[in-house]
């Protein structure tokens, strides 16, 4: 069963059948975490760093932005038994436009605030493949916690 | 060369543009003609009214009640709107088939001219703009020239992309040096061809900014910058991915801040479901 993460959308599971996946980040960054002992999984397709911008929209969705969405990914996955200290967690998208500089560049300000966030609490990240001028689709497979990235006009790599 | 009037051969295998949609853009242009002026020239088109119909009634608009007539759905939802309806129906035809050169799957260049066109539209009310509608068209039909490029893209890929990958080429620099035109170009004389008008065929000619000219160019910098938003979210990304110049400059310009930038985007994102519904139907 393939189950799409939308853009500022979320989904974790323990179902062993089922495959999250999240299409086309381009400066959006797409976090994926997996507690293998329990099998549980989850996926975040965020496209913003920061919540103040836009406090309304943020409690409507949290998933639109990083200090609120990645917060909430990673309680959900608790909520299914998975532990911070057994999670794999991969980090990918985050691209820019050519000559995307300073604050305009939002592919590199998404990732600062998830290293910022990450850092703060704690979390490795054992995978990360994030800016470049390229679009990524990522999907885990919950049974057997293998994340694969295909990058636009490539073929699909197992990371 | 002969590669490019291979290409220019192939303009003629698009659908054309419906004549209706000429006059209406015309008509709308026109500050002489009326809003019943523009209504009559739809009504007299079944298909669209038919398509302007079904669009109304759609989850997108969510509208308190059935539309059904062209009289209906301008006094529900304003001309402006429904002419957007009719523009969107017909650009449909061209763009919504995959473009395997550039990596598209089907769908995903037509979403992506929908949603910079809803982004521009959006924009050039904001900015003041008096050619919202010219706006919201360039947007719709800007890439129209990666359609017929895209089998010479594709045959061509792995030169292209070694341009973007390891020279610092942006993917339209590239395509211009190895096919020896490029997207944004091709567009234009397609707009030509078409006979759109001047300014429309400069906005898509200049979509990425090629001229220096066009960078002063109010209408030309909010379809630049819906383009930009568009490639930042991924929406339609393919091959070329980001590989297009940012010019911050005209962004400046234009008076969007690196936090406006952010807003154009966290408030096009909350639309992202309803704009998918709208798709459905067009």
């Amino acid at each position: 069963m393939k189950t799409i993460v939308g853009v500022s959308d979320m989904k974790v599971s323990n179902n062993k059948d089922e495959v999250l996946i999240t299409y086309s980040l381009g400066s959006c960054i797409g976090v994926v975490i997996y507690d293998s002992q329990v099998k549980v999984g989850g996926m975040l397709h965020y496209m913003l760093p920061e919540s103040q911008i836009d406090k309304e929209k943020a409690e409507k969705n949290p998933y639109m932005f990083a200090d609120t969405g990645i917060p909430s990914l990673f309680k959900s996955a608790y909520g299914l038994g998975a532990l911070k200290s057994r999670m794999k967690v991969v980090v990918v998208g985050g691209a820019q436009i050519l000559d995307q500089k300073g604050f305009f560049n939002i592919g590199k300000r998404n990732h600062m605030a998830l290293r910022k966030l990450f850092f703060k609490n704690g979390v490795i990240i054992d995978h990360e493949d994030v800016g470049g001028n390229v679009n990524r689709t990522i999907r885990i497979e919950i049974g057997t916690g293998d994340i694969y990235m295909k990058t636009s006009g490539k073929v699909e790599e197992k990371l | 060369m002969s590669a490019i009037k291979d290409l220019i051969k192939e303009i003629d295998n698009l659908k054309p543009i419906p004549a209706v949609v000429n006059q209406i853009m015309d008509a709308v242009e026109d500050s002489k003609s009326s809003m019943t002026d523009i209504a009559e020239i739809i009504l007299y088109d079944p298909v669209i009214t038919a398509n302007i119909l079904k669009m109304c009634n759609s989850a997108y608009y969510a509208l308190p009640r059935r539309v059904d007539s062209v009289h209906d759905a301008v006094t529900m939802m304003g001309l402006n709107q429904v002419v957007d309806m009719v523009l969107m129906k017909s650009g449909a035809s061209n763009l919504i088939k995959g473009q395997e050169g550039y990596g598209l799957h089907e769908g995903e260049l037509w979403k992506h001219a929908v949603s910079s066109a809803l982004i521009a539209r959006d924009l050039a009310e904001k900015k003041g703009s008096e050619h919202k509608q010219m706006i919201f068209t360039a947007a719709l039909l800007k890439d129209i020239g990666k359609v017929i490029l895209d089998r010479f893209v594709g045959d061509s890929f792995t030169k292209i992309d070694d341009l973007v990958k390891k020279k610092g080429f942006s993917f339209k620099e590239a395509e211009k040096k190895v096919i020896g035109i490029d997207h944004a170009e091709l567009g234009g004389l397609v707009a030509e061809m078409w006979d759109f008008s001047p300014k429309m065929i400069s906005m898509i000619k200049n979509h990425h900014l090629n001229d220096e000219a066009a960078r002063d160019d109010l209408e030309t910098q909010i379809l630049y910058v819906a383009d930009n938003v568009c490639m930042m979210m991924g929406i339609g990304g393919g091959a070329d991915g980001l590989a297009y110049r940012f010019h911050r400059d005209v962004l400046k310009r234009l008076g969007i801040s690196p936090l406006d930038l952010q807003e154009i985007i966290a408030s096009f994102g909350s639309e992202m479901k309803r704009v998918e519904e709208l798709l459905k139907v067009i």
